[in-house]
């Protein structure tokens, strides 16, 4: 008996394991059914829909008026850019001009809210990988000085609904732009903190280091769009490779990493960290040629309507293309809507990420792409 | 100018308020069960069975001492903790309940206490229950050779003091492992069972470079009795085992002859009870006394600076370990949250979470406490005698005594020696649970097999390097006796 049961091979099992929708770390309600041999993830797959609102019906049934202030929760955290791809879709339609100072204001705001996406995810991030309570909150405290000054021009700190068809909804005043740029003075030596903490931490250069590689074939197959996807060696930028709005007249770097095999959770989070220098860098350019002017070409009624025909426009969003595509019909309800949401293709690639890696390192590569469920889910 | 000098401000204000709301319960109780009740019992008719219990009262101080010291010391390691955390993370921390937030603590024991308490369908309740208990015992029972050690072997504690002490204290410590195994695996939940199993592992392996450092400060120190070893390393900083384990004993002493400072000690009257220290012949110049220290010249002074080099080294490989060992980040693995919800607690609520939780922060104040004794001196103070002694603290140290002498007369209401090393004691130990939050918010977390390549490829080797070198650097010098 002794010799048979020395001679049998372990009987080992593969184990299942449902991460979420209740755990802590899935940044919101997704389900991870993971196939675990011993701790290393075999097969994984991402179960989306938990927050499913069904945005784009809403929006067929909604007037284009009442639209535009549900479309900032599609992205909780970038609220600015869902506006804006709305706005430029029904502007594309509509064929109505944005006043300069309007689309100059489009881009501070927008990049202000690329660095507050950033630095949530930044914070959030180091949660992930295990530093619970220090330097998570050394991005807030800046990103709380950026969400003060969305609200004194858009009256709420999150939930903008600033950005309109036709232009934005209020001039800030001079006072506004002075501390803009005193933020903008400054904020170069918080980043220069985050980095003196986390870049060259050991700890956290062995988790991230070679973990969760992406390679660039693999990207593109999934449709991967973003940082994500600028760290894997492809340097589409729609601000860069597609321009609109006053980028064309402005200065500034689109960063990419040059990996040939794939970029890994580590080059994720430096491109972020130098996607935040950038776009301080183009808030201060745009501080500067930011002329005077009206702020908005089409009436904001509630019987705002817009011309019929079909457009789409996109947006490079801090998770990647974010794209809006309308019918109108005239009327002064939308016809159809559709979304192209950058965090449900960056979702779908993680599930081919994770496998082979173990059950640890499922937080630090899920949260290195940034993915917002309520983007994926809409 | 520091900007957050307000926040720090307010942070040394609940320090020192805890530590009198500390002190004040655990001295009454163990001065009341120790010393007063005794004294009623055989004041009244001096019997047999009046003896008896009288006797079991003393007996029973320190158990008593340490239930009541654990519980209420727990809660403001709590807030310490958070209020240290929220001052290195730009927040303000808790500060509604009470003033300024004192009673925080007291307020969650409350609401944990009041919470349903839930056994999970399908675990097995009788171990479920169990875990907590068995993961809260050891901290207490493990800490009792540590009070004969950190209030200078005081006649009401002296019943703690074994001669294999840090054996009792290792052997005890490593018991909690087990606790957090079975909460693993009664849970009925996969995040839990993980939880427990690398607990296990963890423990394993972290406790071979713990124990090896601590060992080979019991070499230097020649003994295991933690009571022998806290009273060797009296008087001033040269002497604590940090400073190379009595290498720097011979200067110390040298500085003393050369002064000419008469050794009576002023705060710390426990002179070293070696008794092969005594007949040293009196040298009288700073070379002769250097000389009988350092006997090889040059060698001595080298494997003296080699000595204090790893006595450091030794105090990193504790902490290291002594972290792992408590789970704390960046080795908090088996309660990872953004991995495995809370590891082996994730099922465990109301009183029962409660328990465990008192027993994390109780378990971070002893391993800090072993630290305290083992490196550096107990309840010594830092100061070294001969400087001591040139400090114009006869006046104070006179008028104290005159106004507390009716109560250590009459009542021994308060026993200055054990006050001064409780004192430092406690300074000491909340010196190393500050560098334990400050690393808490400071780094990520380990993976696991990260955590074993560290444990296994760098420490383990280190410990074991660190110990060859003291052995045979200490024979170079005269250190205890």
């Amino acid at each position: 008996m002794v010799s048979d049961t020395t001679s049998r091979p372990l009987k080992t099992d593969e184990m299942i394991i449902n991460m979420g929708p209740q755990h802590p770390a899935t940044h919101g309600v997704l389900r991870m059914v993971l196939t675990l041999d011993g701790e290393i993830v075999t097969h994984a797959e991402a179960v989306i829909g938990h927050l499913h609102r069904a945005q784009e019906w809403q929006g067929q049934n909604r007037t284009w008026f009442q639209y535009q202030a549900l479309i900032d929760r599609v992205d909780y955290l970038s609220g600015m850019f869902t506006s804006w791809a709305l706005a430029r879709s029904a502007e594309v339609l509509d064929g109505c001009e944005v006043p300069e100072r309007a689309e100059f204001l489009r881009v501070i705001v927008s990049e202000m809210n690329r660095i507050t996406s950033h630095l949530l995810w930044l914070g959030t991030y180091l949660i992930d990988l295990g530093a619970m309570f220090g330097f998570p909150f050394y991005p807030f405290r800046e990103r709380e000085k950026l969400l003060d000054l969305f609200e004194e021009i858009a009256g709420q700190r999150m939930m903008f609904n600033y950005i309109r068809i036709g232009g934005v909804q209020r001039d800030p005043k001079p006072d506004w732009f002075t501390r803009l740029r005193a933020f903008t003075k400054e904020f170069p030596d918080r980043v220069d903190e985050y980095e003196a903490i986390v870049t060259e931490n050991p700890i956290f250069l062995k988790r991230t280091k070679g973990i969760g590689i992406l390679p660039l074939e693999l990207a593109m197959d999934y449709g991967v769009t973003g940082p994500s996807l600028r760290a894997s060696g492809n340097n589409l930028d729609l601000r860069k490779t597609k321009p609109y709005s006053i980028y064309p007249k402005l200065e500034f770097k689109v960063h990419t990493l040059d990996k040939p095999e794939g970029g890994d959770t580590w080059d994720r989070y430096i491109l972020r960290i130098r996607e935040l220098r950038e776009s301080t860098e183009i808030i201060k350019q745009c501080l500067d040629m930011i002329p005077e002017g009206p702020i908005m070409n089409k009436k904001q009624i509630a019987g705002m309507r817009v011309k019929a025909g079909e457009g789409f426009s996109a947006v490079e969003s801090p998770r990647g293309t974010l794209g809006c595509y309308i019918i109108s019909d005239g009327s002064d309800k939308p016809f159809r809507f559709r979304w192209r949401n950058p965090s449900f293709c960056n979702l779908a690639v993680v599930g081919e990420m994770l496998v082979g890696s173990p059950i640890a390192d499922i937080m630090a590569i899920f949260g290195s792409v940034d993915v917002i469920l309520p983007d994926v889910d809409r | 100018m520091i900007p957050n000098a307000p926040e720090i401000g307010k942070l040394l204000f609940i320090i020192c308020f805890w530590i009198c709301a500390i002190f004040l319960p655990v001295w009454l109780v163990s001065w009341a069960v120790g010393v007063l009740l005794p004294m009623l019992l055989e004041q009244g008719s001096p019997s047999m069975a009046m003896t008896a219990t009288a006797e079991t009262l003393r007996a029973l101080t320190p158990i008593i001492s340490v239930m009541v010291f654990i519980p209420i010391n727990a809660m403001f390691m709590v807030l310490y903790e958070r209020r240290a955390l929220a001052l290195f993370t730009v927040r303000l921390g808790p500060n509604r309940v009470g003033p300024d937030g004192l009673l925080q603590t007291a307020a969650d024991a409350v609401k944990l206490l009041f919470k349903e308490d839930i056994t999970p369908r399908g675990a097995d309740a009788f171990m479920f229950t169990l875990a907590p208990i068995i993961f809260f015992a050891p901290s207490i029972f493990g800490a009792l050779p540590l009070l004969a050690a950190i209030t200078n072997n005081h006649s009401l504690y002296q019943i703690t003091n074994l001669p294999t002490g840090i054996f009792y204290i290792l052997a005890a410590a490593s018991l909690p492992v087990v606790a957090l195994v079975m909460a693993g695996w009664s849970s009925n939940n996969k995040y839990s069972l993980v939880g427990g199993l690398r607990a296990a592992a963890q423990a394993i392996s972290y406790e071979i470079p713990l124990v090896l450092s601590l060992v080979t400060v019991c070499l230097m120190a020649g003994s295991l009795d933690v009571v022998k070893i806290a009273q060797q390393q009296d008087g001033g900083i040269l002497n604590w085992n940090i400073a190379g384990g009595g290498a720097l004993r011979g200067l110390d002493k040298a500085i003393q002859t050369k002064l000419g400072v008469e050794t009576t000690p002023l705060i710390t009257p426990q002179q070293s009870s070696d008794p092969t220290e005594t007949p040293v012949a009196a040298p009288t110049t700073f070379e002769e006394v250097i000389h009988q220290y350092y006997p090889f010249e040059f060698l001595s002074y080298i494997s003296a600076g080699v000595l204090i080099f790893c006595s450091f080294i030794l105090l990193g490989l504790y902490l290291t370990g002594a972290c792992a060992e408590i789970n704390r980040i960046p080795f908090d693995l088996p309660e990872a949250e953004s991995e495995l919800v809370s590891g082996y607690n994730t099922e465990y609520s109301g009183i029962k979470f409660a328990i465990f939780f008192l027993a994390e922060f109780t378990n971070l104040f002893i391993v800090s406490s072993i630290a305290t004794v083992m490196f550096l001196g107990g309840g010594d103070n830092p100061i070294p005698q001969w400087l001591l002694n040139k400090m114009p603290l006869e006046p104070i140290q006179k008028s104290l005594g005159a106004i507390l002498s009716p109560f250590i007369n009459g009542l021994h209401l308060i026993d200055p020696d054990t006050f001064w090393a409780a004192f430092w004691v406690i300074f000491k130990v909340y010196t190393f649970v500050f560098i334990a939050i400050l690393i808490r918010g400071t780094l990520p977390r380990f993976r696991i097999d990260q955590l074993m390549d560290f444990g296994w490829k760098r420490l383990v080797p280190l410990s074991l390097i660190a110990f060859l070198v003291v052995v045979f650097a200490r024979v170079l010098v005269v250190c205890h006796g």
